[in-house]
């Protein structure tokens, strides 16, 4: 088409010019893309922390658990309803049972009181980085009198991998007992709060030193894919029935919802400031550009070009020099992001005691997604076209032979 | 939100006093070792002295005196207690200092009860309180719990004969090491024991963590003759790790299978405030 | 010099509506950062605010290890000097005493463990937000003998107002601690954990309950805002380190939050940095421009014998004076808002303010301007529009008259 020619043609008569307003835009739309990653990088590293550490996506308690949880408050079945139900349940990825208790943790120079965890040693691993967490020692085996505690409460209780350990506990049926334990290995998880608090043991152990039998306090869920969980969380609840809670991890940690959704707020207000401040440079540029070349425009006009003719090809240059830019600029974003990735993110351990207290890691990774990419390409094409929209009058407001005077 | 948590028992104090005598060790390094009669078998020697200070009803009345840097003055608590320990029950009263005189402890195994004439209330001690010290003293939960046994949990081993044992000077003691076994709830890696040659009674132990490190010492004294027991009538908890603490038990009277009515061991005895034992 | 500077400024108003665009772009850019940062002040501040009027206050006077350990064994001395001190110390907003530790709380023959708070309660209410979480009955008063229960704690004890409860537990001087208590009310806390064992008596009882005389477990202080906790600190350095008083800060106590903060502004901060950039870039081209167009007149005054030195100069002055029109005209605009919801906060609706407020966050829009805003946002811009004016001034001032002359 002989405007798109005309329109690149007029975009680069003057190289530099054009060449500065394409790399502001190039700069706009990659500074925020990339913006846009770390955010979201974070956000996914808080969410994605908090459901790998402890919560999964959902959790199938005795009701009242979530209330009070205390001991009594158990799945008296083991867990194995639910599991049969989900067993083989394409939407399901893993799936756990654990026991959950109170109780005093002893060692030759020191005690705690400790949230006591039974866990299935295979499963845990699939649905909890726990395993993953393990800083020294060994992964628990089954049938084992070995336990795995934080490294904080390791120093609290001054042992190490191997020291004996005494846990004293209240049984359900009331009684005070104790048994002997060794330690099987440390953890450093990215949340302090288990780091300080919470012993793990195999799920057998924990049910006979807690007077439990066969039953356990909770059932940990993880799907194929986020956007199962609703449905998974409807069909447990159909099925379970009453006796039953099931939350997703939003219902059990809407901090961290709040926490999300409040970082998003402001960040949408700026990136419509910088898509205002590229448009006000591109107007800038095809302004002087129309004024330039008002006898060129007067001579096309002359010819017997129409005047929306003419408008439009200054609407295509704003529009060229602009989506010239965004290319430009999404390049700039989707190589920096993927290199960051491959250096591991930004680390941001100085920040440490801070974020562990979120449960998230020292390492941000940016996330891009290709959904991303999409709304700042239409903003920019937008704001192309009403910047282009003033020039484009300008262009032709004044009349053939006033433009030919111009010679 | 814990503290170090230090407990002693209600009722079972006089039990896990009993047990935890049985253990004793040298304690002082520049004493000699001399080698122990090949005849000697350590077993029977710790099943002596756990059994020299028990019976199956113990009556004691004693004053504990603790020692810590938070007090300008030691704490005297005066008490008297009762032990039936086939049925696991026993009484506590305390009878000093007068803000404290009258409290009750009734041990219902499993249940622990604790009356406060002050206020006339009976309150249920959950066990997680239990394990809290008890009037303030230096005792741990290990002995409250009372899942171990001295004889037991614990493989024991002859080390030689002391001449100059730790606390009594004028006696020779076997030395002998306490083990506990691998799932035995204790946490102390190792227990020495100096056991009177003479007479079997325990005469000093300490007890030590895994990595060998004396942690706490536990001293007997003042034996006086009863029953044909040589019974200590001091005994002398320190521990190692903290400065300034100690607690020191100084027994007034102790009897050995003596008669006990069983409603001693009433809530109702709780609120009598009886004055007088039996 | 001052022929540069008409020179300059003339040259500015050269093309009107091309410095107008500019301009423009630039005022937009003003108003956006200060006003951001403005709104970004004055939320933060309002958010750590919440957070430390819930119970830390901006600084937590403290004996050392005591955040560790947190036993009656670290205590610190509230005797009348440092009252005093802490009453006149200008500094200090509020200050609150309290007396923690560990009892049983018992209704008839059941009991539970709880953490028992002590408490002044005219004090307390001038530091924290305690009292307004009451959910039934009242908050303690002076009177003796009065405790206030956390909700699920009442329930679980099956207690109702009135009745009586006991409070059992070990004092510090290790003697055994009991007395009977009142149930006036109860409270509702974001933490269901500490629902579940918090009680509240006064801090006299408490004093008395666990032989404290006139020992206290910390002293939470509030400063007149965030920004100025430093300065509460450095007020009381002396009076706290004669005593061995360990004074933390609520980043300390709350690096979370602190955390957080961090991270949005370094959120926001990445942003205006980049809107900035386009803006100069705005700046760069119109300067760029407007030197390109002159090359005959610059050649003729550089024949004349101005000096390169002098050009640069004056390409310098264009640039800053463009920005420094801008920054004008956007701080005009720019402050009066801002200063207008710092006295006039907007309450924000929805789910999302309900979530807030149950964790102690009021959501308001609320700005606060100060003078770091201004003063940073103008060095900025004038810093910014100075770097975009290198190239072209560089270039003015390299024009050789000659060549210039040629193109005549």
């Amino acid at each position: 088409m002989m405007l798109w020619r005309l329109a690149w043609r007029g975009a680069w008569r003057n190289p530099r010019r054009t060449g500065i307003v394409l790399t502001a835009v190039a700069v706009g739309i990659a500074g925020c893309l990339v913006s846009m990653a770390l955010n979201f990088g974070l956000v996914v590293q808080l969410v994605d922390t908090a459901i790998e550490t402890e919560l999964g996506h959902l959790q199938v308690h005795a009701r009242g658990f979530h209330a009070n949880p205390k001991l009594d408050r158990l799945l008296v079945d083991g867990g194995v309803e639910v599991d049969e139900l989900l067993r083989g349940h394409a939407s399901v990825r893993a799936l756990a049972v654990r026991l959950r208790g109170e109780g005093l943790v002893s060692s030759s120079r020191a005690s705690a009181g400790v949230r006591i965890v039974g866990i299935e040693p295979e499963r845990e691993a699939e649905v909890s980085l726990l395993r993953r967490s393990l800083s020294s020692g060994d992964w628990l085996e089954p049938g084992e009198r070995r336990v795995l505690i934080g490294e904080e409460l390791a120093r609290r209780l001054q042992v190490e991998a191997g020291s004996k350990l005494v846990l004293s506990v209240q049984d359900l049926s009331g009684e005070l007992t104790g048994q002997a334990y060794r330690v099987g290995g440390l953890f450093k998880t990215p949340s302090r709060v288990i780091d300080q608090g919470s012993l793990f043991l195999p799920l057998a152990a924990g049910q006979s030193l807690l007077g439990v039998g066969d039953a356990v306090s909770e059932v940990v869920v993880v799907a194929a894919d986020r956007r199962e969980i609703p449905v998974l969380q409807a069909s447990l609840r159909d099925a379970l029935g009453e006796a039953v809670e099931v939350q997703t991890w939003q219902e059990m940690q809407p901090l961290l919802v709040y926490m999300v959704e409040s970082m998003d707020a402001i960040a949408w207000v700026l990136y419509g400031a910088v898509f205002v401040a590229m448009a006000f440079g591109i107007a800038n540029v095809l302004l002087m550009a129309v004024y330039e070349r008002k006898r060129e425009i007067g001579m096309l006009l002359a010819l017997g070009l129409k005047r929306h003719q003419v408008m439009a090809t200054i609407l295509l240059e704003s529009l060229a020099v602009t989506l010239l830019g965004i290319a430009l600029g999404v390049a700039v974003a989707v190589l920096s992001v993927w290199g960051w990735r491959l250096v591991g993110g930004i680390d941001l351990s100085v920040f440490a005691d801070g974020l562990s207290a979120y449960g998230i890691g020292t390492q941000l990774v940016p996330v891009l997604r290709p959904s991303d990419l999409v709304s700042p390409v239409v903003v920019g094409v937008v704001a192309a076209f009403l910047a282009g929209l003033w020039p484009a009058f300008r262009a032709v407001s004044a009349l053939p032979a006033e433009s030919l005077r111009h010679v | 939100m814990t503290r170090e948590i230090r407990c002693v028992a209600s009722g079972a104090l006089a039990a896990s006093i009993l047990l935890a005598v049985s253990i004793a060790a040298a304690a002082s390094a520049r004493a000699e070792l001399l080698p122990a009669p090949e005849d000697v078998d350590a077993r029977t020697l710790a099943r002596r002295a756990e059994g020299s200070l028990r019976s199956d009803r113990t009556y004691l009345a004693a004053r504990m005196v603790i020692e810590s840097p938070r007090l300008t003055a030691p704490r005297k608590v005066a008490f008297e207690s009762w032990e039936d320990a086939p049925a696991k029950r026993s009484f506590i009263r305390i009878r000093e200092p007068a803000k404290d005189a009258g409290t009750g402890f009734l041990k219902l195994h499993p249940n622990l009860w604790m009356y406060i004439p002050r206020v006339e209330r009976t309150v249920r001690v959950p066990p997680s309180m239990m394990l809290q010290s008890w009037m303030g003293s230096d005792f741990t939960n290990d002995d409250l719990v009372r899942e171990s046994s001295e004889l037991d949990d614990y493989d024991h081993a002859v080390l030689g004969i002391e001449t100059e044992p730790p606390g009594s000077p004028g006696r020779r003691a076997y030395v002998v090491d306490y083990i506990p076994h691998e799932e035995a709830p204790v946490v102390w890696g190792k227990i020495r024991a100096w056991i009177d040659i003479e007479n079997g009674m325990p005469l000093a132990q300490d007890f030590f963590d895994e990595d060998g490190e004396r942690l706490r010492e536990l001293r007997f004294g003042d034996f006086r003759e009863l029953d044909g027991r040589h019974v200590p009538h001091r005994w002398e908890l320190t521990p190692l790790d903290k400065q300034g603490h100690k607690t020191l038990i100084e027994l007034l009277e102790i009897e050995f299978d003596a008669p006990m009515k069983d409603d001693v061991f009433t809530k109702r005895n709780l609120k009598r405030n009886v004055k007088r034992r039996r | 010099m001052g022929l540069e500077w008409r020179l300059a400024w003339r040259n500015v108003w050269r093309n009107p509506r091309r410095t107008g665009l500019t301009v423009a772009a630039t005022v937009f850019a003003v108003l956006l950062v200060i006003l951001s940062v403005a709104l970004s002040t004055g939320m933060h501040d309002k958010m750590v605010e919440d957070s430390v009027r819930v119970h830390s206050g901006h600084l937590t006077l403290a004996a050392p290890d005591y955040l560790e350990e947190r036993s009656l064994e670290q205590s610190l001395q509230l005797d009348a000097a440092l009252a005093r001190e802490l009453e006149a110390t200008p500094e200090v907003r509020g200050w609150a005493p309290r007396v923690t530790s560990f009892a049983l709380v018992s209704k008839q023959s059941e009991s539970q463990g709880a953490l028992v708070l002590g408490v002044d309660p005219e004090r307390e209410k001038s530091v924290t937000t305690l009292a307004e979480r009451v959910k039934r009955g009242r908050f303690v008063s002076g009177e003796s003998r009065e405790i206030v229960l956390g909700e699920l704690l009442a329930q679980n004890l099956g207690v109702e107002i009135g009745d009586e409860v006991l409070l059992f537990g070990v004092a510090y001087s290790l003697e055994s601690a009991y007395e009977l208590f009142r149930v006036v009310g109860t409270l509702r806390l974001p933490e269901p954990q500490l629902e579940r064992s918090l009680a509240v008596v006064s801090l006299v009882d408490a004093a008395e309950f666990f032989v404290m005389g006139d020992r206290v477990s910390e002293i939470a202080l509030l400063a007149a805002n965030a920004g100025r906790t430093q300065q509460l600190r450095a007020a009381l350095s002396a009076t706290l380190a004669d005593r061995g008083i360990l004074a933390h800060t609520w980043q300390e106590v709350m690096p979370e939050l602190d955390v957080f903060i961090l991270l949005d502004d370094a959120a926001m901060y990445l942003t205006l940095a980049i809107l900035v950039v386009v803006v100069a870039f705005g700046i760069l081209n119109t300067v760029l421009m407007a030197v390109l167009e002159r090359k005959r007149e610059l050649g003729v005054v550089l024949a004349l014998g101005l000096r390169p030195g002098s050009v640069l100069r004056v390409v310098y002055l264009e640039s800053l004076m463009l920005a420094a029109v801008g920054l004008a005209i956007g701080a005009a605009l720019a402050i009066p808002i801002a200063l207008y919801f710092q006295h006039n906060p907007v309450e924000v609706g929805g789910d999302f303010a309900e979530l807030g407020k149950f964790f102690g966050f009021e959501m308001l829009i609320l700005t606060r301007l100060e003078t770091s805003n201004l003063v940073g946002s103008s060095l900025t811009i004038l810093g910014v529009a100075a770097i975009a004016a290198f190239y072209p001034a560089l270039k003015a001032s390299r024009s050789r008259p000659v060549e210039a002359l040629r193109s005549l």
